[in-house]
């Protein structure tokens, strides 16, 4: 365990990186998660089409193949990212997916006649929306979001493939240069658990907030 | 003239649900829609105010006109007039129930309106106290009775100082030791000359409180007239049969 501490800087830089991906991925796959979901829901086919598709290929194929159609198979075409560039582009569009479908479910379990009452009140769609409809469904959707956030933050080992040096390269390298498993895998396997944990009160805290009026 | 529908008809698929309809009501006029389950009493409520899409035929509230073949866009903008002038009352109450009672009543004044928060507070107050319920200003609908919750909803309803009030079966969902404060409320609303358009079973009330009855069944108006009339001696079979049969489920109630 000496061995952890010793390169514990080193370590904590890798967390801070999964940490950061995790974070910059959360962001904008909500941010995306919210679009497709609105998508999902409008009234235009050809919107409703595009976004179902982009959901069934996201969730019908491996994050791995995602990650690595970002970074060499974009190349291909000219366009080179960075490797963290990549790993925050892939990672995004793919938690993007699975949350359009947390809050498209979110939206659709606010009672009918909660817009209606909005309707009725004079506003227009998208205020009816944005005061009484989003608000709701973010209560609903805050627990699976939450599972969603703590699969993301393990999600991004995979992108060690694409040598960005977060916790688990971090602690590959080391073991290159040690020759021992064990005792990194312990530690990293220790600042994962911690850091999700951590994530867990946080949502646990919102959860609660959201649910005052309940 | 309040509210003018000419030929207002509406389908659900092919289901004609609404056939032609000719339907006023007079400025401070009190109305009753009476009818069994299925006719229409709803739907027609709901066409008043856009929240059904009108098959046919074209209605006009407080001076708005709509069409039902005019543009989708067209229709919208002119129901979201209407709206602003009309409030509606809704048998599960809708309340907002993240937002507290007092929220829930200036919502439309902060949002709609685009009241300063300060005003709007002020006008929230007043109206929960008019409902009766001015300690309850902080409560959340999940802490309040169903008759409280209903009263909130009026008062609600009564914040965009509607030129009309429409109910659609406002204390069906009521216990009944709770029925007594909501109509008490509508009661005072009506003595102060709101216009009313009221979908009930509360035959006391209509009776007591409604200018005119009209009556519903199978998608148009069957019979209408006054209530003391309409109840003693209706002249058509099916208002007969439905008294019969209303009167005799309810009749311990009268
Ligand atoms: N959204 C809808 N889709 C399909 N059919 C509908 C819809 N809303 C109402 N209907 C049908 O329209 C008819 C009239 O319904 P409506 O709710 O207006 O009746 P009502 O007179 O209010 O009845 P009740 O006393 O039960 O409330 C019914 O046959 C009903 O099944
Ligand atoms: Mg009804």
């Amino acid at each position: 365990m000496q061995l952890v501490w010793d390169n514990a800087e080193f370590l904590l830089r890798g967390a801070r990186y999964t940490l950061q991906i995790t974070l910059v991925s959360m962001i904008f796959g909500v941010l995306i998660g919210m679009i497709v979901a609105l998508a999902r829901i409008s009234g235009i086919r050809p919107v409703r089409w595009i976004a179902r598709f982009y959901v069934s290929v996201i969730r019908g194929t491996p994050v791995l193949v995602q990650i690595f159609f970002v970074y060499f198979g974009l190349a291909d075409y000219g366009l080179r990212l960075g490797s963290l560039t990549a790993a925050y582009l892939a990672l995004s569009i793919n938690v993007g997916a699975y949350l359009s479908e947390t809050f498209r479910g979110a939206i659709l379990s606010v009672p009918k006649g909660q817009m209606e009452a909005a309707y009725a009140a004079g506003m227009t769609t998208w205020q009816a929306y944005r005061r009484i409809i989003f608000p709701q469904a973010a209560r609903v959707a805050i627990a699976p979001m939450g599972n969603t956030f703590i699969g993301m933050l393990k999600e991004t080992s995979l992108v060690s493939t694409i040598a960005v040096t977060e916790l688990l390269r971090s602690a590959q390298l080391l073991i290159a240069q040690y020759y021992k498993y064990t005792p990194f895998y312990i530690g990293i396997a220790a600042m994962y658990w911690v850091m999700s944990t951590l994530f867990s009160i946080v949502l646990h805290a919102v959860e609660k907030r959201l649910s005052k009026a309940y | 003239m309040m509210i003018r529908t000419t030929g207002l008809s509406k389908s659900f698929h092919n289901h004609e649900v609404l056939r032609s309809i000719d339907f006023q009501v007079d400025k401070t006029e009190i109305v009753v829609l009476l009818g069994p389950s299925g006719s229409g009493k709803s739907t027609l409520l709901r066409c008043l105010n856009g929240l059904e899409e009108l098959s046919g035929g074209s209605l006009t509230v407080n001076g708005v006109d709509v069409d039902s073949a005019m543009s989708h866009r067209e229709k919208n903008a002119r129901f979201r007039e209407i709206r602003r002038q009309t409030g509606m009352v809704f048998q599960q109450f809708n309340l907002y129930p993240h937002k507290t009672a007092l929220e829930n009543v200036i919502e439309s004044l902060l949002i709609v309106k685009r009241m300063p928060k300060a005003d709007a507070v002020a006008a929230g107050e007043r109206l929960l106290k008019r409902v009766g319920l001015a300690e309850k200003r902080d409560a959340y609908p999940s802490r309040l009775s169903g008759g409280q919750q209903q009263r909130v909803a009026i008062a609600r309803a009564l914040a965009m100082e509607p030129a009309v009030m429409l109910f659609d079966e406002p204390t069906s969902a009521l216990d009944p030791e709770l029925v007594g404060e909501v109509l008490d409320v509508m009661r005072e609303l009506a003595g102060e000359g709101m216009t009313m358009v009221v979908v009930t079973h509360e035959m006391k009330f209509a009776r007591q409180v409604a200018n005119r009855v009209v009556f519903m069944d199978g998608g148009v108006i069957v019979e209408q007239g006054e209530p003391a009339s309409f109840f003693q001696s209706p002249q058509t079979e099916r208002a007969r049969r439905f008294l019969n049969q209303i009167t005799g489920e309810r009749g311990d109630k009268e």
